[in-house]
């Protein structure tokens, strides 16, 4: 019954309704990438911001190549815009894998990257064993080794990937999804993303994080914090009803979530607009809470009228080894502009002011 | 005095009755109080309301039945509700909050229930789009001819790199970049007539297009770009006295004020995108109506007044060999709702046939001869079976479905995302011993499979496909 949950609780974002299908050979696909997850990269803290360590460790073939996340620069320049695409409220960036051109989904909730099973899975196979020790199932997930990507000015060789079913957001958005691609692809980049306006920006900087070219206009942070831990996957601390809540800040999330286990007094201070129980088999059903956050504050910053689901976010928990008490999605994303230093460990937002909007 | 009576109590008891009728707003009826989740329900509501308070909150309507019967705790699906009365019209039912889920759900589910809260807007079909009109502040900033578009944008000229991104490429945001020119930036593509949204990346940033003044939400908050390519142009030689002249027609529902024409050497003109079709229309000079003068084509309308009319596209020309003793023979079908009186076939020597304009796409069709339906014979394609077997034609096939090594199959079928999965959907036709199904797709992504005697299989030529909610696959193509 736990991996039941973890399955449904999962598919409340994009990422992990990709997951649950992931692969029919396996009879809980979401909780075995839920456990790839927890394996590969937060339960084991790498070094210097980079995960290898722990991706090696969880995979004991010794063959696999590790992931070199390191992109070429195609062009001189310290610095790339890359113009977003919109599908829904997904934002997506125009790649070519190999011999196949489409788009990669910007989910900063997935913690590696995932390629569709439907245009990847003649590739070769690099392995891909995973147990694991939470729940004691054992279980495979493919992956593949993709020769090269490219998007925009980057491109990157010999990338490992899991094979996932993306079929649903292909047919639910109409767009030709290649992938999903998360904030381990472009960690050790300084990453502006301006939602309003569609764009990516990458900057290149050195070991310490710092700007290889000084020249260009700081980001002016309204509100920045530190970001914690080693994972792909980042943290923001807000506020609901004055109590400090863990946001996975999840770029391929079309609503905002809040647990459904949260303190009574933040949910009392949700406006409930709509509920469903989405029904399996038999009598087996779950709830999903619809309505708007009324009393939310980052860094005493307050933003009122954000949309979001309720409900049960366990598998988050889970799968980021986090304690996870909510996402920050589309309508926070409507908020401003992020700027995001992995290296520097650094995150800062700078908001749209009223008149901008 | 009896009657200022009677009218104070009348008074009183609509007002008393009014306020019966509680307030049905969907924002107040649901909250979360300590862990409770709690409706507060009014025992007037009407039945229509009922119903929207079952819809928004997923309240199963046996739930409400007791509710409103009475009760005070209901039992349902392992849930407990307790029902409190507020007073004489109000009532608080309540539960915990389910913060666990018992059941793994599709996602398909999921994502459909996102949709509809998100008010998400489908995706608008351009190729559904009757008429357009370009309006551009600068007459280079778009011009077109037959096939090829010339985008020109005479901006930016400090810029390194611009492309065009648009319905016509995907939104592609690398395939077509611009060429520099002496004020900006350039590019031809090759376009076919119809309606396109586009918007420029200058240096990674999308932009507008400055110079045009048509656009239309992008879904994003922000506006594309609109642009029509021509395929016929409305000509008024002469009246170089007139002030305003404009076109109207049923493309335009006849409306009085008219699309308004531009004045050129000759006379008046007016560039416009007619989607395939058959058009009346007239041309309105300073509020005088009059048809086309130089359009030998009239049909009178259902007052007796004349119209000029045109035919947008080819022809098909609609075939049935024989019955040349019938007396009325009726094409009807999908491309007229079916319509049993409208296209009445002309007689030939041999049969019968209507030369008929209709878009790109697929369409259903039978013959009434003489009040008899009948299937197109020399048509291999159908749909459906028994009586609600149809000949079928796909007018402007853009993609033939193909099937080879199965010669001893005695029925094939395809059936995708494209007709609802229907299991008595396209029938295919053995032709050169493989099985054959040409059909018109607008672009996007389908799934389909083949049903071979009742079995259904993979595309087994097609290697892209994907899992579905049945845990089997489907085969997947792009259209582009």
């Amino acid at each position: 019954m736990r991996i039941r949950r973890i399955i449904f609780n999962s598919i409340l974002n994009l990422r992990k309704n990709v997951y649950k299908n992931g692969h029919k050979i396996i009879l809980f696909p979401m909780s075995i990438l839920v456990l790839q997850f927890c394996l590969s990269f937060s339960i084991l803290p790498s070094e210097s911001g980079n995960h290898f360590p722990g991706y090696l460790l969880s995979y004991p073939i010794t063959s696999i190549q590790a992931n070199n996340y390191a992109p070429e620069f195609n062009l001189k320049s310290d610095t790339i815009l890359i113009p977003l695409k919109r599908a829904g409220r997904l934002f997506l960036i125009e790649a070519k894998i190999d011999d196949q051109t489409g788009n990669l989904v910007f989910d900063t909730g997935a913690n590696t990257l995932a390629l569709n099973s439907t245009y990847f899975r003649d590739h070769v196979k690099s392995g891909g064993a995973v147990s694991n020790g939470i729940t004691g199932d054992v279980g495979l997930v493919e992956q593949i080794t993709a020769g090269k990507i490219e998007f925009s000015e980057l491109s990157y060789k010999n990338i490992r990937a899991d094979l996932v079913n993306l079929g649903h957001i292909e047919n639910h958005r109409g767009v030709k999804i290649l992938g999903l691609i998360g904030f381990n692809m472009i960690k050790n980049l300084e990453i502006i993303f301006d939602p309003k306006n569609s764009t990516l920006k990458l900057i290149r900087i050195d070991k310490k994080g710092e700007r290889m070219n000084k020249a260009l206009a700081e980001f002016k942070s309204d509100y920045s914090q530190k970001i914690e831990g080693n994972s792909n996957i980042l943290f923001l601390q807000g506020k609901v009803a004055g109590k400090n809540l863990n946001f996975c800040f999840d770029t391929a999330a079309e609503t905002n979530a809040i647990s459904s286990d949260s303190n009574k007094s933040i949910l009392n201070t949700l406006t409930i607009t709509r509920r469903t129980t989405l029904k399996g088999a038999g009598s087996a059903r779950s709830e999903v809470l619809f309505g708007r956050m009324n009393d939310f504050r980052i860094g005493g910053n307050p933003i009122n009228g954000m949309e979001t689901i309720i409900t049960n976010l366990d598998a988050l928990t889970e799968a980021y080894n986090t304690k996870t008490d909510g996402m920050l999605g589309y309508n926070f994303l409507e908020q401003g502009t992020f700027c995001i230093n992995f290296v520097k460990k650094q995150f800062g937002i700078h908001f749209t002011k009223s008149e901008e909007k | 005095m009896k009657i200022i009576i009677r009218i104070t109590l009348l008074l009183i008891g609509i007002f008393n009755f009014m306020n019966l009728q509680a307030q049905f707003n969907p924002e107040k009826i649901c909250r979360v109080e300590n862990g409770q989740l709690i409706f507060t329900i009014n025992l007037n509501w009407s039945e229509k309301e009922k119903q929207e308070l079952e819809e928004l909150f997923d309240l199963d309507s046996m739930l409400l039945v007791k509710v409103y019967s009475g009760k005070t705790t209901i039992g349902l699906d392992n849930e407990k509700w307790i029902v409190k009365r507020i007073n004489s019209s109000l009532v608080e039912l309540s539960k915990p909050v389910s913060s666990k889920s018992e059941k793994s759900i599709q996602l398909n589910d999921l994502f459909l229930v996102i949709d509809k809260w998100m008010n998400f807007t489908g995706k608008v079909n351009e190729s559904s789009v009757i008429y357009g009109v370009n309006d551009f502040k600068i007459p280079y900033a778009f011009t077109y001819d037959k096939t090829k578009g010339q985008f020109y944008l005479p901006a930016f000229k400090s810029a390194t790199n611009v492309y065009l991104s648009g319905s016509f490429n995907g939104w592609s945001t690398t395939q077509t970049p611009m060429k520099k020119v002496n004020d900006g930036w350039m590019i031809d593509v090759n376009l076919k007539p119809g309606k396109y949204t586009y918007k420029y990346i200058v240096d990674g940033k999308w932009k507008q297009d400055p110079n045009n003044q048509l656009s239309e939400a992008d879904g994003a908050g922000g506006l594309n770009s609109v642009l029509f390519c021509s395929n016929h142009l409305f000509e008024l030689e002469g009246y170089h006295g007139a002030r305003k002249v404009v076109v109207t027609g049923n493309f335009y529902n006849w409306n009085t004020k008219g699309i308004a024409m531009n004045r050129t050497t000759k006379g008046w003109a007016l560039p416009i995108y007619l989607r395939d079709g058959t058009y009346a229309y007239k041309f309105i000079v300073d509020y005088q109506w009059m048809t086309d003068p130089a359009n030998p084509s009239f049909r009178k309308d259902g007052d007796g007044n004349l119209n000029s009319f045109l035919g947008i596209g080819e022809p098909y020309l609609f075939k049935i060999e024989g019955f040349t003793t019938a007396n009325k023979v009726i094409l009807t079908g999908s491309f007229n709702n079916w319509n049993e009186n409208e296209l009445v076939m002309n007689k030939t020597k041999t049969g019968w046939e209507l030369p008929y304009v209709i878009a790109p796409g697929n369409y259903e069709y039978k013959f009434i001869i003489d009040g008899k339906w009948k299937l197109d014979t020399a048509n291999p394609f159908t749909t459906g079976s028994g009586e609600g077997q149809n000949s079928f034609i796909a007018l402007k096939a853009n993609h033939l479905f193909e099937l080879k090594n199965y010669q001893y199959i005695k029925d094939a079928i395809i059936t995708g995302s494209f007709n609802g999965w229907s299991p008595n959907g396209y029938r295919m036709h053995k032709q050169d011993g493989k099985w054959i199904f040409p059909i018109f797709l607008q672009p996007g992504k389908y799934t389909y499979k083949f049903i071979l005697d009742g079995t259904w299989i993979l595309d087994p030529e097609n290697i892209l496909y994907e899992q579905n909610e049945y845990n089997t696959n489907n085969s997947v193509i792009w259209i582009e």
